[in-house]
């Protein structure tokens, strides 16, 4: 018996040589849902867009509607299309209409291709998707730090640090690397600095901070700024630290483990249990006996146990398999946000200025996580 | 006649689970100009994809596409957050490869959405139960909050929670 379908059904045809007119239906056990797209040659832009629910999760989700519109204006063929419905129409307005939008903007592309071999045949000039769009391509702004206003010169390490050990936000990502972030990298520190936190450290996505960046930054906020990595392998995503390779693919954990070993550098498993707790997940009966099997764990120098994008019962539930494993736990955030910075992180007995400090005190072991704000909002 | 449709598609995927360690999901895209399926098996607890196959029945694309070989480095994937990107970096970025990728999403999302069906079959009806029912998922799985127009700071559902 089947325990879950969805059947989606989309139909193209042309309005005119300058329109395409597209018609998607979703039908799964949960949602139906119903889109129709006008979409212009040769640029392949959204033109405008309806939406519409037959059958949904709860009695708010006909507010997801309206936001359909912040997709009008996007370009299929421009780069980072697929991430920016993703980003703005799965999570404004609703992830199964984002779904159904890639899925009608998928074959739009694939009609447009049709009509224009069908063109080629008859012997009509007609357009080429691809010049098209390079002819139109806006210059790609960089992002990342100006690192040009940065003096380049290597910058005096801050000390941190106090009696009661120094605490870090192991993991966090800014806007300046992480397209996923909305944090910028001043407003970070900012807030770190405010709510009293020693240190944070940048883990972007797949992203290597220039040391000479990182020792000028910590030099021009006067606050502890260190650099690590959170690089995503076939096992899910590592906080990797000590380790200065760019890596742009997707790698097998085992193949990270040696490089990283090679550089004598620090491997943490990155909310290894988030999502598999909840919607039901948790109903598989999985144990944190049967978790501490998983391949993964043979590679990992220790485990984040605190996270604050998972739900408690998950960090629970990574604090067991790391105990059962007598692998060393960490707290970090995740911020994402400004505000989320310091929801989690990790006490150091020690003090730590550097990069490779911070490798030494993750080898040392001497460290704990804590539910900083929480701390910190009960002194309050 | 302009409205004789150009172009057409149906991509249907299914769930099941023929025994309480397996589950299988089914993708199968059909269109005006392709014919693929692919099947993955699933083993729980840990739902690590352990077996995948694929045909490409009808291509418009001469893709000397080894199917077997590429489709064999998902193997040994979770299914779970994350798991697009993990699969994209593993497989190959050809028009062919990108649409299997896609389908192999597809499968893992309705393996996600079978176990959601069953924790929504419990969800009430009643307004004021209905808010306290999805304001208590939010306070179980915080990554939920503010994640699409029904779960934002703005809705009802959401009144008296806390950002997490």
């Amino acid at each position: 018996m089947l325990t879950f379908s969805r059947n989606k059904l989309v139909s193209i045809y042309r309005k005119d040589d300058r329109i395409l007119l597209v018609r998607g239906i979703l039908e799964d056990d949960i949602y139906g849902m119903e889109m129709d797209i006008s979409i212009s040659m040769p640029d392949l832009e959204i033109v405008s867009i309806q939406g519409k629910w037959t059958r949904m999760e709860n009695s708010e989700c006909p507010r997801a509607v309206p936001f359909l519109q912040e997709a009008v204006g996007f370009r299929l063929l421009e780069d980072g299309f697929r991430q920016r419905v993703k980003k703005i129409v799965g999570r404004k307005s609703c992830r199964h209409f984002a779904n159904i939008l890639l899925e009608c903007c998928d074959a739009a592309e694939d009609a447009a291709e049709v009509i224009r071999a069908e063109g080629e045949k008859e012997g009509k000039g007609t357009f080429t998707l691809q010049n098209s769009l390079e002819e139109e391509k806006e210059a790609v702004i960089a992002t990342g730090p100006d690192k040009d206003d940065l003096d380049r010169s290597m910058a005096k390490p801050v000390k941190g640090g106090s009696a009661e050990g120094l605490v870090i936000d192991l993991h966090v990502h800014t806007s300046e690397a992480s397209p996923c972030s909305s944090a910028p990298l001043g407003d970070l520190v900012t807030k770190a600095r405010r709510i009293g936190l020693d240190g944070i450290c940048l883990t972007d996505h797949n992203h290597v901070w220039d040391p000479r960046t990182l020792a000028e930054l910590r030099e021009r906020h006067d606050f502890l700024i260190l650099g690590g990595n959170e690089i995503a392998t076939d096992q899910g995503d590592m906080l990797v630290f000590g380790f200065d390779e760019d890596i742009n693919e997707i790698m097998r954990l085992d193949k990270l483990k040696k490089k990283v070993v090679k550089t004598g550098g620090f491997i943490i498993a990155a909310h290894p249990f988030r999502g598999f707790l909840t919607f039901g997940i948790g109903q598989l009966g999985l144990t944190p006996e049967k978790a501490m099997e998983r391949p993964l764990f043979k590679h990992v120098d220790a485990v984040e146990v605190l996270n604050s994008k998972v739900s408690d019962k998950e960090n629970r539930f990574s604090s067991q398999v790391a105990e059962g494993l007598d692998l060393p736990g960490t707290g970090g955030s995740d911020a994402h946000e400004v505000e989320e910075v310091g929801v989690y992180a990790t006490r150091f007995s020690g003090v730590i200025t550097n990069e490779e400090e911070l490798v030494e005190a993750l080898k040392g072991g001497n460290y704990s996580p804590l539910a900083f704000r929480a701390e910190i909002g009960a002194k309050e | 006649m302009t409205d004789i449709l150009c172009f057409s598609r149906n991509n249907a995927t299914t769930v099941e689970q023929p025994d309480e360690q397996t589950m299988v999901s089914s993708c199968c895209l059909q269109d005006t100009l392709t014919d693929l399926r692919l099947v993955i098996h699933v083993k729980t607890p840990h739902l690590e994809i352990t077996n995948i196959a694929g045909e490409i029945r009808r291509s418009s694309e001469p893709e000397d596409l080894r199917i077997h070989e590429t489709l064999r480095k998902v193997i040994g994937v979770r299914v779970g957050p994350g798991i697009k990107k993990i699969i994209t970096g593993l497989m190959g970025t050809s028009a062919i490869e990108k649409k299997l990728v896609f389908m192999i999403g597809e499968c893992c999302n309705g393996i996600i959405l079978s176990f959601t069906k069953q924790v929504l079959l419990s969800a009430p009806e009643d307004k004021e139960k209905e808010r306290d029912y999805f304001a208590n998922m939010v306070k179980n799985s915080p990554r939920l909050y503010n994640s699409c127009a029904a779960l934002s700071p703005e809705s009802p559902l959401m009144d008296g929670i806390e950002p997490p």
